[in-house]
């Protein structure tokens, strides 16, 4: 603006104005600081007290971890850590979770690095008297143990396929559908070669009877195999998008933005929730499995948190959390416990939602299922194939 | 003579594409904001428009009772109001420096730019891996330390800028009359740099307020609002987030609003056509 | 007389006195003091650590680094693409930056020259607004207004302009780019509207005088004036849109990349050397765009005061 020049500052209503902006700013400021803390490390918390830092898809609430509290004990305070294993390693490694979380949640396959590494301790099994109520194929998941240990407690597990709007997509039983020529820019794949590769791999063994052997864990050809299948589709342009994470993924169904999708169960849920005619579909290649576990921090062990630690991972797997979980996301912890918990406090849950829930994660699991692996042995050959089909 | 004058008149095109492209700025800017506000009052479980006859506040009643959201916002407040409160000194500082200097001004420069070119996600490794050394527990004060190290060559520009904007005559009348170089600057640069100053440390609060890559590695146990955003948007949260940025936009206009109607035209400013200028 | 005055005030100008006293110098040293502790005392050492990582070895023992000197992690920047990542990353950027400050000008003319006050400080107040709220929520909401079923395609759908939804809107450069010169925009019109204050109100009216029409006056006086508003918006927005990943993940198409979300790829399989190796070009071409920009723009005269 210009000014008119003299020896005199010129004030103006301008600057009047700006400056009552930064009065409003720090009349906000003032009271956020008066509310809270002002972030002094608190002194040594109460020990039966538990930093759970996991996706968000294992929260259930403040209200939920209330009744845990109350149950088992031990207070949890849930900080979300962004459901990207990526950053909650490297966090691990190099950064300074170990120092303020005691239990980590991630997806299954980085348990061996970290074991390795010294950043997670194994769970004493003898202490999770619950454990035993897992249902054994839940316990038999390769990459939770270690050297015997077991590092991973499964929490949450499911089998996932394909999102497929009804009147658009038809009925769709494979996973063709998502590479079929008529779907042109209709389709669409997770922006994560953690679960995209698996399904292709899974779609070219059964359907195109390409020569894999385990989809979860490609050889460097057959890596190469599957990727240039998925660079040639891209090219083409098949895909629509790839989403990335829960809001991207359910907009893009309930928008009917993209009409097949490879993605997770709840989506159709919530999707439906919104008047949109979608299913999950059963396809004959068979699905890809997943768990989140959790895992004890090296850290929670020196701060004293052991025992904490192990009731809340056992309160988990008692049948309230299960409940809660399947209520909220539809999502199912691996254990017989939680429908004898609706039984038993049927004013609470549906006893008969929850086996329905129950028994139809255990009926896909009774089928063809291929475990997702975030750690298969080239898995930074996977990221360079995908580089490539980024750039592609 | 009334300003309007000045520039009014001739080539009045000029003035019709200006505007123009100022009420653009404007669209492009709003049409996103205006969406959100629209669709949170949009009592469904998710994102999108419906008719005025199903408006509701259902999602900004949840938002007051969302204690999670309210810490992360408590702590980014915090972040925020603490690295403007040092990048704005601390950057007038550097440009002046950068100013003083003849022959290091160069390098000099670089050292302050060089701060921002790191990509964030990069700094806050490193960083958190240099603190731990240190042994500094993970709060916000880590968080400020990142965010300032961020937002710091953003504040020394725009107090070049402002520095720019001093004129030479100015500081050669002060000085003429007698003031040494300290007093020069408090009585005359100072207030001339006023709205330059506030403008910096609101750039400052904006830039922390909006930052995450950097804040995921130095962050405590309470979460930055972008990280809440971040973590919703991935796990699946309840349009409170929305109904949250709406309720922003609401308030801060109402301020403004409020501001304006409490400030009457000023009696002779229309007479004089005086032009209040930034700084 | 004049020579006094000239000795007062221009102790600090560049080649104008080379008799730098012990006390200007002194008072420079304290004056760079609080940044250098900043950017040295705390900046230094984390960039010292990640270059010197960079040029260390992964280690699949301990899935972490070990001291193994080696160039590995640079040769894999040639590999893959991975360039293309960086060339095109920048190719956004400069391209948001140019937009932005294309619109950024006209829109702080209209706020510092073609407005009274009060509309001024009111449009001020209205860029900056937006930028209260969350960028990954205003970047998602973009989503909504130009999909298939977006607000965009029903109004041309309704009105008859087009039959079927346009796909381009949505998960293209174009949905990209816009996306980001709307997020940036309040970076690119700030610098502009402070650099204003430099201009002189009479100057203006005697151009007038002197019978100087709309665009004479704005390219004679205010564009050499504004100049340094001009790169310090273009650098603001360069800089910020280079480290971004919001925009490009959320608007651009299937697995669109950027330096940012390449990062986080090579994060994700803990190959530390790689990652480190990428920010460490990426600083190192940073700066020196910014010593050519130093050269060829002159940097060191831009900032400088007006008069005497």
């Amino acid at each position: 603006m210009a000014h008119n020049s003299g020896n005199r500052p010129s004030l103006g209503v301008f600057s009047q104005l700006t400056r009552r902006r930064l009065v409003q700013n720090g009349v906000l400021g003032a009271g956020a600081l008066a509310a809270g803390s002002l972030g002094i490390p608190r002194a040594a918390r109460a020990a039966d007290e538990i930093i759970f830092w996991a996706t968000g898809t294992l929260d259930i609430g403040d209200a939920g971890w209330k009744i845990i509290a109350n149950d088992s004990g031990v207070k949890v305070q849930f900080t979300d850590n962004g459901n990207d294993p990526g950053p909650v390693v490297a966090r691990l490694a190099a950064g300074n979770a170990n120092d303020i979380f005691d239990i980590g949640g991630l997806q299954g396959g980085s348990e061996k690095e970290l074991a390795r590494r010294g950043l997670i301790a194994p769970w004493d099994l003898s202490q999770i008297p619950n454990y035993a109520s897992l249902w054994q194929w839940a316990k038999d998941i390769p990459y939770l143990t270690y050297e015997g240990k077991a590092y991973g407690i499964p929490t949450v597990i499911n089998a996932d396929s394909i999102i497929a709007l009804r009147d658009k997509a038809g009925n769709v039983d494979s996973y063709g559908a998502i590479f079929d020529p008529r779907l042109k820019g209709k389709t669409a794949m997770e922006d994560a070669w953690i679960n995209s590769v698996i399904f292709t791999a899974i779609y070219l063994k059964s359907s195109e009877n390409a020569k894999i052997a385990e989809p979860g864990n490609l050889t460097a050809d057959e890596l190469g195999l599957v990727m240039e299948f998925l660079i040639k589709h891209k090219r083409d342009g098949q895909f629509r998008t790839f989403w990335n994470g829960w809001e991207q993924g359910l907009q893009l169904v309930a928008n009917q933005e993209v009409w097949v999708m490879t993605g997770w169960e709840p989506i159709v849920y919530a999707a439906r929730m919104r008047g949109v005619d979608c299913y999950y579909a059963v396809p004959k290649e068979g699905y890809e499995g997943w768990g989140n576990n959790a895992i004890l921090l090296k850290g929670a062990v020196n701060r004293g948190r052991w025992k904490a630690a192990h009731q809340l991972v056992n309160a988990l797997l008692s049948g309230f959390y299960g409940c809660k979980l399947g209520m909220l996301r539809g999502y199912v912890v691996p254990t017989d416990n939680n429908v004898a918990y609706a039984t038993a406090n049927s004013s609470a849950f549906d006893p008969a939602s929850v086996r329905e829930l129950a028994e139809h994660v255990k009926q896909k699991f009774a089928g063809k299922v291929y475990w997702q692996n975030t750690r298969p042995d080239n898995f930074q050959l996977y990221e360079t194939w995908w580089q490539r089909l980024r750039n592609a | 003579m009334s300003f309007d004058l000045i520039v009014a008149g001739r080539s009045s095109g000029g003035r019709l594409l200006f505007t123009t492209i100022t009420a653009l700025c404007l669209t492009i800017m709003y049409a996103p904001v205006l969406y959100l506000l629209l669709a949170s009052l949009n009592p469904d479980a998710q994102l999108g428009l419906v008719p005025p006859s199903r408006y509701s506040l259902t999602w900004y009643f949840a938002l007051l009772e969302d204690r999670r959201l309210a810490g992360a916002l408590e702590e980014s407040a915090l972040v925020g109001l603490a690295t403007a409160a040092l990048a704005t000194p601390i950057g007038l500082s550097a440009a002046l420096a950068y100013r003083a200097m003849t022959r290091m001004r160069g390098i000099f420069l670089l050292v302050v730019l060089s701060a921002m070119f790191v990509p964030g996600t990069i700094e806050g490794l490193g960083l958190s891996a240099t603190l731990r050394l240190v042994g500094l527990t993970p709060s916000w004060v880590t968080i400020t330390i990142g965010h300032l190290l961020w937002t710091l060559p953003f504040a020394a520009v725009v107090s070049l800028i402002g520095l720019s904007t001093v004129k030479q005559i100015t500081i050669a009348a002060a000085r003429d009359l007698g003031a040494g170089p300290m007093r020069a600057f408090i009585d005359i640069t100072l207030p001339l740099m006023r709205a330059n100053l506030i403008s910096s440390f609101v750039l400052a609060f904006l830039l922390s307020l909006n930052e995450h890559a950097r804040a995921y590695y130095l962050v405590g146990r309470q979460n930055t609002l972008p990280l809440y955003m971040f973590g919703a948007m991935n796990s699946g949260a309840s349009p409170t987030i929305y109904a949250f940025s709406g309720a922003v936009i609401v308030i801060c206009v109402a301020v403004v609003a409020l501001v304006f109607a409490g400030l009457a035209e000023q009696p002779g400013e229309a007479r004089e056509g005086r032009r209040a200028r930034p700084g | 007389m004049v020579a006094e005055v000239e000795e007062r005030v221009v102790p600090h100008e560049p080649g104008a006195h080379e008799n730098v006293s012990a006390r200007w110098r002194l008072a420079t040293f304290f004056l760079a003091l609080p940044s250098l502790v900043v950017f040295v005392g705390l900046g230094f050492i984390p960039l010292a650590l990640v270059v010197t990582w960079s040029f260390w070895s992964f280690d699949p023992d301990t899935y972490w680094i070990k001291p193994a000197w080696s160039l590995a992690s640079y040769a894999a920047l040639l590999e893959n693409g991975r360039a293309t990542v960086f060339l095109r990353t920048a190719g956004l950027a400069a391209l948001t930056a140019t937009a932005s400050t294309l619109l950024a000008v006209p829109a702080a003319t209209v706020v510092c020259l073609l407005s009274r006050p009060r509309r001024a400080a009111l449009l001020l107040a209205l860029f900056t607004i937006p930028f209260f709220t969350s960028g990954l929520v205003r970047a998602f909401a973009w989503r909504l207004v130009l999909g298939r079923q977006g607000v965009v395609n029903n109004a041309l759908m309704s009105l008859g302009v087009v039959q079927t939804p346009v796909e381009w809107l949505l998960f293209s450069d174009f949905a990209v780019v816009l996306g980001m010169v709307a997020a940036y925009l309040p970076f690119a019109i700030i610098p502009i509207v402070l650099v204003f204050g430099r201009i002189e109100y009479s100057v203006i009216r005697a151009s007038q005088d002197l019978g100087a029409g709309f665009w004479t006056m704005f390219s004679t006086i205010v564009l050499p004036l504004v100049m340094p508003g001009i790169v310090a918006s273009f650098l603001f927005v360069f800089i910020v849109a280079v480290g971004t990943s919001m925009e490009i993940q959320l608007l651009g198409g299937a697995g669109a990349s950027s330096i940012s979300i390449m990062i986080n790829d090579v994060l994700r399989v803990v190959n530390f050397p790689l990652a480190f190796a990428i920010a460490t070009v990426v600083v190192t071409l940073l700066i020196v765009l910014v010593i050519v920009a130093n050269r060829a723009l002159r940097l060191s005269r831009l900032f400088e005061s007006l008069g005497v």
